[in-house]
């Protein structure tokens, strides 16, 4: 499908895209974790722009963050310090986990972007008073962005904001939904592009395209499936490698679990209400990170209803090495999985890991097993 | 008795006999809560102890429990079980040996008391949280978090009112969980006696300043366990006027914790439980004492945010802005505070694989002290508890060659 | 006067004279399995190489991983302060040495006298040493030698991004059987054990002109790897594998005349 072929384009080279953002429409400000309020960033006229590592050999990185350090950490960094990522503005950390955490202060510490912001969301997301802080918080933000934009972001710039995240978020769940219903409508790849895509791309266009990819899936009378339903659950997954083997060996991605994927789009805001009262009530309520609290087993009884939802075969976790929240996590959601006689498998990746060596062998295993 | 002999014991702090009898008395209550009607909290140690002792709640440390299986040499097998349990083996080993010691009853106690609650604050570290989730879906307990978030830069107004907050809904949590109303007048006077506590524990960590130093930070990682226990209880305010008044006197007599202190010696980061006597030793055979540490010093290092007459409504920025909730700029400027405080000629970085927030950020505050000071900076790469972690042969080195690089100054060229 | 330094490394032992502050001989022999004899045997077949009588010897100084397992030495010194003091000894411009060996990989920065001022070694893990180039080595089914002339004939060095051993040797595994060419493997080995090393470097932020030492400095491919990495010039002297020996024969010399 050649309507796929931009996202393809721009995972490909995003420092391309962001120099053609930067000369169209001006400033970027990047961030690495799905609780920045990219709805707040646009708003104030910013192109909100997820980063990946580039996946280069880190060398200057080293002399800031040990060995073990989870590899997206390290890689962004590298990236950074190299001069990769001089297309920034500026870079938001919203706070996340102890790693990134310290990213920011080492960031902070050297490197001389113009804008910097910590947005310190709550960890704790179940409560009146951790509401009322991440409202206090998203405030200060927009008064942030403001200085830095040189002018005020107005009721109707966030309404404008939030409406345009609504349609893209309403069109990658669509996508997800014909994924799951017509598992060969679309390759796992090109879902894999246009999930990527949308975190960098200019949102307007993204938008549009969007709406023209649902229109022609929409029209694709696909032949029916019968191969395996998987979910893949974890942090990131930056690795096409996995959604092109999984398909290889009969299986397809049918449902997610990531910070790469579901847990970003879901939901939507409410247009009707106060438009930082509908951002706080979307980063509180989405589909949870593990390094935020809302109730000992919701990110287990969330995976279970998905899988459930989904009539799942298997689930394959695909975690980064040394990112804690996640394998902290996983030994009681594969209980659960267990519990309810669902196959799983756990991939431990570095993301810095060109291909999946020996993971392929157990991966493609796994796939006939199911 | 030999000479050598009558030397050492002369050396050795006499007040840790008593804390032993504290420390044993205090588990033994712990241990035998249920049969004296008491209820157990397992609490992380930056956590706020204050409204637990006031309500008669007796706090338990699973961090000072991790502690004792790392000296014990306990952490290794312990490591494994939660590995084998599917606990990756790049998680912090507290949090590792704890969760496997719930399910075999091992460590040198077999097992701690079991919790009624758990009171988590994120202050130390985000694994807390996810650690403190795994024991309350393990034992089905209440939890409560203490969410205060990292002040990078500056302690604003908006975690001030979010933390301050939360202290009345821990309040309420506790008064749920024990079914009796919070006495503010005894938390007012728990609040003075933890603010006590802590002076006096600064005032014993202090008396290394004077050279050469009546304790190390070998002696200050082993009296800790007080200040963290049984703060805000009258026994933790004796005991370190006790110590001090002993420290006093060593100082007066002339008595050093090492034979003969040449260096003076910063370090950073947690203690390598399970090498403590090979370290000290090493560091002692080349006349180095390790005078101060940025470790133990956090349990007083908030004392200037705490108001003793108001401890409640102070409680929220005394427990924010803790050593490791703030940026690595302020983590160095209180090292170099250190590094002029304790006058040493060299700082040692413990790069701990098992504490992320207090390990990433440490070669930053690295280049920041020999920038600003010239002292030589060595960093050894270990774990606290899992000895896996750990190179003998190659901290050997390493330590040899920073003792040299301070030595080599000395020598005519 | 006649002094003696004696380095046990991971794979080889080493020992060098000096004599009136020139270089006299050296000796490289394998470490084996046992440190306390090969520092024994190394000591001895210098003696004879030399003709020299032990009673000569003025003092000895020990380096190494197995500098405590000399016995007969006067005393053990790291291979830090060692290979800063061969360097300077050997040529008294170096300002910086990188040090890869079987086990650790280094880099030490001098002052202008000779002292060291910094240094940076690797972290537990292999990944940047010799150790590591061994277990490629194995992988590739390629002499260890071998390695650096091989790399030397490659167009488009592959890409190897892990920083851990196993999972590289994975990547490694599986270029093999994606039937890459055996000497853009191998310079893409180099290439990512070069950028560990160059992390070092820059930790201690080494001036020019740096020298490599250790085994691996026999090793074209790495060097030449190195010196892409960051863009500087990196010399090899005439006894990389015995540099840290020479220096700890200096000291020997500088301990007897009472200046340390």
């Amino acid at each position: 499908m050649k309507e796929i072929n931009p996202f393809h384009a721009a995972i490909n080279d995003p420092g391309g895209l962001a120099a053609g953002i930067k000369k169209r429409s001006g400033k970027i400000l990047g961030y690495m974790c799905s609780y920045a309020p990219e709805e707040l960033i646009h708003a104030a006229g910013f192109h909100p722009m997820r980063l990946f590592s580039s996946k280069s050999d880190i060398c200057l990185a080293q002399n800031h963050l040990q060995a073990y350090c989870c590899s997206l950490v390290r890689g962004v960094l590298e990236d950074s310090l190299a001069g990769r990522l001089d297309y920034l503005e500026g870079m938001v950390f919203p706070h996340t986990c102890d790693s990134i955490q310290r990213l920011s202060d080492i960031w902070r510490l050297n490197t001389k972007f113009n804008f910097f912001a910590d947005v310190v969301m709550p960890t704790k997301l179940n409560t009146k008073s951790a509401r009322t802080y991440m409202t206090d918080v998203l405030k200060k933000f927009k008064t942030d962005l403001e200085k830095a934009a040189e002018h005020s972001i107005t009721q109707n710039d966030l309404q404008n904001s939030i409406s345009l995240f609504n349609r893209i978020r309403r069109d990658l769940s669509r996508i997800y939904e014909l994924k799951s219903q017509f598992p060969s409508i679309i390759k796992g790849t090109d879902l894999f592009a246009i999930i990527k895509g949308s975190m960098i791309m200019d949102r307007e266009e993204l938008a549009q395209r969007l709406e023209t990819i649902v229109l022609l899936l929409e029209k694709k009378d696909p032949p029916p499936y019968s191969g395996k339903r998987i979910i893949l659950a974890g942090s990131i997954c930056d690795m096409q490698d996995i959604y092109k083997l999984i398909e290889a060996s009969g299986g397809s991605v049918v449902a997610d679990d990531l910070c790469t994927g579901n847990r970003w789009f879901e939901g939507s805001m409410p247009e009707n209400i106060d438009p930082i009262e509908a951002l706080t009530a979307r980063y509180a309520d989405r589909a949870i990170c593990p390094a935020k609290h809302s109730g000992n087993t919701t990110r287990g009884e969330n995976l279970l209803a998905l899988a459930d939802t989904h009539k799942v075969d298997g689930v394959i976790f695909a975690t980064l090495k040394f990112c804690d929240p996640h394998a902290f996590d996983y030994p009681y959601m594969k209980e659960f999985l267990e519990k309810s006689s669902i196959k799983n498998l756990h991939l431990e990746l570095d993301d810095q890991q060109q291909g999946l060596g020996q993971l392929s062998t157990r991966l493609e295993t796994f796939i006939h097993m199911i | 008795m030999t000479d050598t002999d009558k030397k050492k014991d002369k050396r050795k702090i006499r007040a840790a006999k008593k804390m032993r009898e504290i420390m044993t008395t205090y588990y033994l209550d712990a241990m035998t809560a249920r049969e004296n009607n008491k209820k157990v909290a397992w609490i992380t140690s930056g956590g706020p102890v204050e409204p637990l002792i006031a309500m008669d709640i007796i706090p338990v440390y699973p961090e000072n429990h991790g502690a004792m299986i790392g000296a014990s040499k306990m952490g290794e097998e312990l490591c494994i079980k939660a590995e084998e349990m599917g606990y990756s083996q790049d998680l912090c080993s507290y949090a590792r040996t704890d969760i496997a010691c719930c399910k075999v009853n091992g460590g040198p106690m077999g097992g701690l008391p079991q919790p009624d609650m758990l009171i988590c604050c994120n202050n130390i570290c985000g694994t807390v949280l996810k650690w403190y989730e795994v024991q309350a879906r393990h034992f089905n307990v209440p939890l409560f978090i203490l969410d205060t978030p990292i002040c990078h830069t500056d302690y604003s107004r908006e975690v001030e009112s979010y933390v301050r907050r939360q202290m009345d809904e821990y309040i309420i949590f506790l008064e749920t969980a024990v079914d009796k109303k919070f006495d503010h007048d005894k938390m007012a006077e728990v609040g003075r006696l933890a603010f006590q506590g802590q002076k006096l524990w600064q005032k014993v960590l202090k008396t290394t300043t004077h050279k050469p130093s009546p304790m190390s930070a070998f002696d200050a990682f082993f009296f800790l366990a007080l200040i963290v226990t049984l703060r805000g209880t009258q026994i933790a305010v004796d005991f370190y006027e006790e110590l001090s008044l002993e420290m006093e006197e060593r100082i007066q007599t002339d008595i050093s914790i090492i034979p003969h202190e040449k260096y003076r010696l910063l370090w950073d980061n947690l203690p390598v439980w399970y090498q403590l006597k090979w370290l000290s030793q090493k560091f002692s055979d080349h006349n180095a004492c390790l005078v101060a540490d940025t470790y133990t010093s956090a349990w007083c290092s908030a004392l200037k945010y705490i108001d003793e007459n108001n401890f409640l409504d102070s409680m929220a920025q005394a427990y924010t802005r803790i050593h490791l909730n703030i940026g690595v700029d302020q983590m160095a400027d209180q090292v170099l505070d250190m590094i002029r405080t304790y006058d040493v000629d060299g700082f040692v970085m413990h790069s701990n694989r098992s504490c992320k927030p207090y390990s990433f950020g440490q070669m930053d505050i690295m280049n920041i002290v020999r920038k600003k000071t010239g002292i030589p900076v060595v960093m050894l790469e270990a774990d606290m508890v899992d000895p896996r972690s750990f190179s003998l042969s190659q901290t050997d080195t390493r330590i040899d060659a920073f003792m040299e690089i301070i030595k080599q100054k000395e020598w005519v060229r | 006067m006649i002094f003696a330094g004696i380095d046990i490394g991971s794979i080889t032992a080493k020992a060098a004279f000096i004599k009136n502050d020139k270089l006299m001989a050296t000796k490289v022999i394998p470490t084996g399995y046992n440190p306390i004899t090969a520092g024994e045997k190394v000591f001895s077949a210098l003696l004879e190489q030399t003709g020299i009588d032990p009673r000569d010897i003025r003092a000895i100084v020990a380096t190494g991983y197995g500098r405590n397992s000399v016995k007969f030495a006067n005393r053990a010194m790291t291979e830090i302060i060692c290979h800063g003091k061969g360097a300077h000894f050997l040529d008294p411009r170096i300002r910086g040495i990188i040090d890869v060996g079987g086990q650790d990989s280094k880099a030490i920065a001098l002052d202008r006298t000779g002292q060291v001022e910094n240094f940076a070694m690797n972290d537990k893990c292999a990944a940047g040493t010799g150790r590591f180039l061994e277990v490629m080595a194995k992988a590739l089914e390629v002499k260890l030698e071998d390695l650096g002339t091989i790399s030397l004939g490659s167009r488009a060095p592959s890409k190897i991004s892990s920083i851990c051993t196993v999972f590289a040797e994975s990547e490694v595994i599986s270029m093999i059987a994606g039937q890459q060419k055996r000497e853009d493997i191998i310079a893409g080995i180099h290439e990512s054990t070069a950028a560990r090393v160059a992390g070092l470097v820059t930790k201690v932020k080494l001036e020019a002109p740096i020298i490599m030492t250790g085994g691996v400095a026999k090793n074209q491919g790495m060097i030449k790897a190195l010196e892409n990495r960051l863009g500087i010039e990196i010399l090899v002297g005439d006894y990389p594998q015995e540099n840290g020996a020479i220096g700890a024969a200096v000291i020997a010399s500088r301990i007897h005349l009472q200046k340390i």
